[in-house]
Parts: C-alpha cells; structure tokens; sequence
C-alpha cells in the first residue's frame, strides 16, 4: 500500500513527465488555450495510459523484447481509437475542438515511455497506480496552463458553461490576447517550468 | 494553372502560415530534443523531409484504396498509420544503411526517433482528414494536393528546427539567470520566435 502511494505521487510532482522530463509537451501547448479542453484531454490521456499499463504490465512475460515496440504501440492505438469513437459519439463539439490531437495520443512520448519504463517490468497494481500518477501529474499542467492563458488571456474562466471567474470588464478589454495565441503557450510553460525547478530546489534544499 | 495555385497556397500555407512547430506545437519533442547544434538539426530536417513525404503518400493510398472501400476507415485508420510509418521507418533505416553510408551516418541515429515523431502522424492523418484542419468544409485532399501539403509541412519543421538551433548555439554562451538555464530559456527564445509568426497567421486561409 505504501509503495502504491509513492508510485502514484512521484508521478504527479518530482517526477512530473512534462515540467521535468520535458516529453509531452506538443498536446499541453496546444490545447491548453481553454482549461476545460485541458481537463477533457487529460481524461483521455489518463484513460489511455491506465488501460495501456495494466494490458501490458498483465502480458510483461509473454511479450518478446525483440519486438515489444511495435507491440506496446499497437496497444496504445487501440485505447485511443476507442477514446476516438467514443468522444465523437458522446461529445462531437469537444471533439472538433480537440481535434488532431486525440489520434495524436498515440504519439504521446509519455504514454510510450511509461509504458516502456514502468509497465513492462512492474506488477499490475503498481502500474495502476503510476499510470494515475502520471496521468494526473500530466492534467495538473494542463489545468495551471489553461487556467493562466484562459484567465489572462480573455479576462474570464468559462468552464462547462459556468462562470468561475470574471475580471472587470476594464480588464476584459484590454486583455493580452497573446497569451490565448501560440507565443503564450512557450511563455507560460518557460514561466512554470522554473516555478516547479525553483520549488524543488527550495524542498532539497530543507 | 488554377490547380497550381492551389498548390502553392498549400505548400506555404502549411509551411508559414500554420507552421507545425510554432503555431500549431506539433513535433515539439525533436524541436527541442536536438536543436542545440545546428548540424544534428539539419540530419534531422532530411530524415523528417523523407519519411514524411513517403509516409503520407503511402498513408493516402492506403487509406484511399484500402480502408474506405473495405469499411475500416473510421475505426482502423490510427492503427494502420501507424503500422506503416514505424515499418516505413525500419525499411528506409535498411536501405539507406546498403545504399549510402555516407547519408546513413548522417541522418542514421535520427530514424528511429522519427516513429513518435508526432508531426509525422499528423501530416499522414491531415493529408486523408483535412477535416480536421478546417472542420467547416467537407473536403478530401486528392493524391498531389496531399504531397504538397506535406511537404510543405516537413519544410516549415526544417526551416524553424535549423534557424533555432543557430540561435541556441548563441544562447550557450549569454549570461543567463540560474533558474533559467537550459530548458526554460529555450521555451521564452521559442515564444520570440513565434511571435514573429504571428505576423503570418491571417495571411490566408486554406
């Protein structure tokens, strides 16, 4: 139990894939101009990840290391396929705004290195817990981007129809608008990025 | 003479307007991955010129002649990508390796990186689903168009992953506060840089 808990923390802060590793990043960039399009894709991602763990953490001994990459991409493809049809079944408008980026989960470097890393050689349960870990660890950073480049950006934070957040609408009209455009998205993750190094450094330091 | 303006806006359309690293953050991985010397980024630019191009003119034929006629195209068409790029991946490693020594050792090392290449995926899913690019129109790429466009893709990635790394070669020697060395300071110098192009973006539209 214990080693489920740090499997499952490690993965959502010191050993966050994004802030950390730096793999990852095209999705997190790209989507975050709204934050409830960072939760959706963070769901996605998570989904994918478990299920993509838990298959191949079950097969880790009857996989050939030869050519367990095709495999394990193989794997991966089919979860996302079936966040594809269902997405697109359940949810058309959030999948026209997601786009590309839901057959891009299979790309996701992440996912194959978790995989990889993790999955293939640990047992089952404490697989699960480094898929949720990541996968949090990877909705966390969605959700600060979104929050940040959807707040400053319009002046508002419009979540599944609610309005968590209005600024003054002074503010509303003169709203940097380029941190809902791409060069935002570098300038915003450059500014978390050394958060997270100096934060850590300040817990080494203790 | 229509047909070849068409294809020109293509071309440059997918080149400039929405380039696929600083506008639409995809293929950020080997972006940042092996832009910090200027020669390794120009192996990389002819791996990813070559792969990408024959990636999705195979993706297109196959998907034309294969997926649709036989009903798979909804549901298969992820897995088959990316069946053929990985095994495209492997046959152009062999053959270069026969054939050109030379050219092996350049872009060699670069090839199996280019299987999660998320740009490649990209470019062979857009070239058959342009849909998602403009979910507006109902339109499908015919065989040339989707040449064009994907070349136009590979050659935006060439021009910005090469004039990058020039710039990060200057950057390793400027004064640099701490916290911001390495990774972080490449994502603010990314952020200037595709300010720049948003000087491009309404340019026109395809």
């Amino acid at each position: 139990m214990e080693r489920f808990l740090r499997d499952l923390v490690r993965g959502i802060f010191e050993q966050n894939a994004l802030t950390k590793s730096l793999i990852g990043l095209c999705s997190v960039l790209a989507v975050s101009t709204k934050m409830e399009n960072g939760i959706m894709l963070g769901i996605a991602a998570t989904f994918v990840l478990v299920f993509s763990e838990i298959i191949i953490s079950l097969f880790r001994k009857w996989i050939p290391s030869q050519i367990r990459i095709p495999i394990f991409i193989v794997v991966i493809a089919s979860f996302v396929t079936v966040v594809d049809l269902t997405m697109q079944a359940f949810s058309p408008e959030m999948y026209r705004t997601l786009g590309i980026w839901i057959p891009l989960i299979v790309v996701n470097c992440m996912i194959l290195g978790r995989v990889e890393v993790f999955a293939s050689r640990e047992p089952v349960i404490y697989s699960i817990a480094d898929a949720l870990g990541t996968g949090m660890g990877y909705t966390l950073v969605l959700v600060i981007m979104g929050f940040v480049r959807e707040l400053l950006g319009t002046g508002k934070l419009v979540a599944f129809g609610a309005n968590l957040i209005v600024l003054p609408p002074a503010f509303q009209a003169e709203a940097p608008k380029i941190f809902i455009m791409f060069p935002g998205a570098f300038l915003t993750f450059a500014f978390l990025i050394v958060l997270s190094n100096y934060l850590l450094a300040l817990k080494e330091k203790r | 003479m229509e047909d070849l303006t068409r294809l020109g806006l293509l071309l440059i359309g997918a080149a400039l307007v929405n380039n696929i690293i600083l506008v639409r953050f995809i293929g950020l991985c080997p972006f940042f991955g092996v832009s910090s010397k200027v020669d390794t980024s120009i192996g990389m630019s002819a791996a990813v010129i070559f792969v990408m191009t024959m990636a999705t003119a195979i993706s297109w034929v196959v998907f034309r002649a294969l997926l649709v006629p036989l009903g798979l195209a909804d549901f298969l068409y992820i897995v088959t990508f990316i069946l053929v790029i990985a095994s495209l991946v492997q046959l152009v490693e062999i053959v270069i390796r026969k054939v050109s020594p030379a050219l092996f050792r350049a872009m060699g090392i670069f090839l199996p990186l280019i299987t999660t290449n998320c740009a490649v995926l990209a470019a062979a899913t857009e070239s058959v689903k342009p849909g998602f690019f403009r979910m507006a129109i109902a339109y499908n790429y015919t065989f040339i168009e989707a040449i064009a466009y994907s070349i136009g893709i590979a050659l935006g990635f060439s021009f910005v992953i090469i004039s990058f790394a020039s710039m990060r070669e200057r950057l390793e020697t400027a004064p640099i506060p701490e916290s911001f060395k390495g990774a972080p300071i490449a994502f603010v110098t990314a952020a200037l840089y595709s300010l720049a192009f948003v000087g491009f973006t309404g340019l026109f539209n395809i």
